[in-house]
């Protein structure tokens, strides 16, 4: 029998699933023609879908959106409650409406980033296709300028620092009190200007290929200076922390996209978009502005305020939270207060958008129906998220903050505290907050996609595992600082200046592209879920070792990572240089040799 | 040394082309290798068709497809197709689409020794 055939016993032994055969015919659809004989348009009818059938449509859309956040929130969860329960010996209390407000984490940014996709994204991604190309450049600037704000707002995690303003003591640090509370919204106006300024200069950067260097050095000094400037004014020393994690706040899942879409277009438009770097920077100067404006805020409100002012507004507060802790108004309390803010931070950037669809570009709307689903999906998500980050994220944090001192010092809360004696249990909370900033950092989605782009750039030199490793080495060992910063009240201003001016020596020899992504990869790691919770644990943390204030982690953990990053760019560099020199050195004497 | 190039086609050669969702290939792939395809080759399209038709639905069905394209011999060409079919869920409304396309012949770097086996074993 020859090799190279099948006998139909086999055949029908290896092909397990009944088979129907159809004619294609049958189902095509049958043109209909008009009186004159001319062929009318066939327009296909909408399917009917049976309900099991909708169930397995939906079934994998929902289950991969669901993993991604679940792998980003769980295993932090799972760490602070472990921790908590086998190193401190401690209970989680309210663990229940913990779990619960995590899963609305989960469920909220599943939403949310569904919304983002469908019902915001596309506005940007048009109007950054488009707008170059129809509106003069000023124009084009101020559309820049006005989204930076915008999407400050509706950025997830900068309601954090809401939930966070209510741990700070008026008496502790009034200008910081003022800054969260009464100032709140022009504390975030401030943010969002910042990253509006940023946007401004990175689309110009774009258009005119400025390098980032430059532009570096000439954010960061001023901001250093004010910094220092600060830190002499007794008063405005709580602010420096504040501040500085403001930049690692704005750059989330909101802002760098719209704004790099925006970037993008206005480069490809204008025709420099040459650069594989093109993406670039805008993430960097986006987390440098905002520290100018909330510091400069600060410096305002502490010249124009005075603290008096600040104490009698904070004690009325409390004294009519006191009185009017009966019924409140439906939107003080929990889905109310949520919702409205989660349409504050939603409807203002939605409209700016449509309004410049409309009245600027003059574009028609396409897929009206998908759009209001996703807009719908993230607002839903947005609610969602916050209440989950006021019952879950913010709540777990402070709690394990406020624990994690036990292991060396004496708590009212804990009877056996100090558990371990004061070495050792420095160590654990030490080791503690590296594990925490490493791990958090490599469950983030977007260094993943950072880490695919960066080695695609680097032509494979620079590896996406050693990114990711570099960035999260750096995080865990700016969380780490920043936990010694709260317990022995060190000066932030001085550790962030300290910082800062090697970083800009190594930036200054580095080239180009590694400063790019360097810079870059800070903003990228500090994302929705990493902030509220490392805010969080920070004012616990602080407020259990009776800190002034318990912010800077933050900022700690933006810098450290652009020195690990930077500092193995510099390494890769000279690696490269070395293999190129040893190649001619190899070369030449061949040569050599011929001749 | 100057030895004559020489081609050596294969035939009896069957392709199968699976078009997906995005993301869903890998495990298509993983099946179709399990039963028998030695390679793949995936690229990214965009496609149109049940999206629209069905309706809010629709956002479900990803717009951006990966087109997976197999080359088998004919014999095996039934069980692969019959795996991937299971493998990437097609009896599902949007999931995708596939066919298979009989070929005239193929052609691939077949290493000496295998093709001297052969040849002898014909004899």
């Amino acid at each position: 029998m020859p090799e190279n055939t099948v006998r139909f016993g086999e055949y029908s032994k290896e092909v397990s699933v009944r088979q129907h055969r159809i004619s294609y015919r049958d189902l095509a659809p049958k043109i209909e023609r008009d009186a004159h004989g001319k062929p009318i348009p066939y327009k296909p009818p909408k399917l009917k879908i049976t309900f099991k059938d909708a169930s397995r449509i939906l079934k994998p859309y929902i289950s991969v959106r669901l993993m991604e956040q679940v792998s980003a929130v769980f295993p932090l969860g799972a760490y602070l409650m472990g921790f908590q329960y086998l190193i401190l010996r401690q209970n989680v209390v309210d663990s229940l409406v913990i779990t619960g407000g995590l899963l609305s984490v989960i469920i909220g940014l599943m939403l949310y980033m569904e919304g983002l996709k469908l019902g915001i994204m596309p506005f940007g991604e048009a109007i950054g296709n488009t707008l170059p190309t129809k509106s003069p450049m000023p124009v084009v600037l101020l559309i820049a300028f006005i989204l930076g704000v915008g999407v400050t707002f509706a950025e997830p995690a900068i309601g954090a620092l809401q939930v966070a303003g209510a741990a700070v003591k008026a008496e502790n640090a009034p200008i910081l009190y003022a800054l969260l509370n009464d100032w709140s919204l022009a504390t975030v106006l401030c943010v969002g200007l910042g990253v509006g300024v940023a946007a401004t200069i990175g689309t110009m950067r774009f258009i005119y290929g400025w390098s980032l260097k430059p532009l570096i050095y000439l954010s960061v000094t001023p901001t250093s200076i004010i910094t220092g400037i600060c830190y002499f004014y007794p008063n405005m020393r709580t602010v420096i922390g504040l501040a500085w994690d403001c930049g690692a706040v704005t750059t989330g899942p909101v802002t760098v996209p719209l704004v790099l879409a925006l970037g993008i277009g206005v480069a490809s438009a204008v025709g420099k978009g040459d650069s594989s770097l093109a993406g670039f920077g805008i993430v960097t100067l986006a987390s440098v502005f905002p520290i100018m404006a909330v510091m400069l805020l600060g410096i305002y409100v502490n010249q124009t305020v005075p603290v008096e002012t600040i104490l009698a507004s904070a004690a009325a507060k409390a004294a009519a939270a006191a009185e009017t802790a009966g019924p409140k108004a439906w939107w003080e309390v929990t889905p109310g207060f949520e919702t409205y803010m989660s349409f504050r931070a939603i409807v203002p950037l939605i409209l700016f958008l449509f309004f410049v669809m409309k009245v600027v570009l003059r574009e028609k709307i396409r897929n009206a129906g998908i759009l209001t689903y996703g807009i719908t999906l993230a607002v839903i998500g947005m609610i969602l998220f916050n209440i989950g980050l006021t019952y879950g994220l913010a709540k777990l944090g402070d709690q394990s903050g406020g624990l994690v001192p036990a292991a060396f010092m004496h708590l009212e809360k804990i009877q056996a505290s100090p558990l371990y004696f004061y070495a050792l249990g420095i160590t654990i909370a030490m080791i503690f907050a590296w594990v925490l900033g490493f791990g958090a950092t490599l469950a983030e989605p977007a260094l993943n996609a950072l880490g695919l782009t960066v080695e695609n750039l680097s032509n494979g030199a620079f590896k996406k595992s050693s990114l990711m490793y570099a960035v999260a080495f750096g995080v865990a060992v700016g969380i780490a600082l920043g936990v010694l910063k709260i317990l022995y009240n060190w000066p932030l201003a001085w550790m962030l200046i300290g910082s800062y001016i090697p970083l800009l020596i190594m930036t200054s020899l580095s080239s180009e592209e590694y400063v790019n992504i360097g810079w870059d990869s800070a903003g990228v790691t500090t994302g929705p879920v990493t902030v509220p919770l490392v805010l969080a644990m920070g004012l616990g943390f602080g407020n259990a070792v009776n800190a002034l204030e318990g912010f800077g982690i933050l900022s700690m953990a933006s810098v450290c990572p652009i020195i690990s990053v930077i500092a193995v760019g510099l390494f890769v560099q000279w690696k490269t240089k070395r293999l190129k020199m040893a190649q001619e050195a190899r070369i030449q004497p061949a040569e050599g040799a011929k001749a | 040394m100057s030895k004559q190039r020489e081609i050596t086609v294969l035939t009896d050669v069957t392709l199968i082309t699976c078009i997906v969702q995005r993301g869903i290939a890998d495990t298509i792939i993983k099946a179709a290798t399990e039963a028998g395809a030695q390679g793949a080759t995936v690229y990214f399209a965009r496609g149109t068709g049940v999206r629209e038709r069905l309706g809010l639905l629709g956002v479900a069905v990803e717009v951006e497809k990966e087109v997976i394209n197999i080359v088998v011999s004919t014999d095996d060409a039934d069980r692969v197709f019959e795996a991937m079919y299971l493998a990437g869920k097609l009896d599902t409304p949007g999931m995708g689409f596939m066919y298979m396309t009989p070929l005239e012949k193929a052609a691939t770097y077949i290493p000496a020794a295998l093709i001297e086996k052969l040849t002898r074993a014909h004899k």
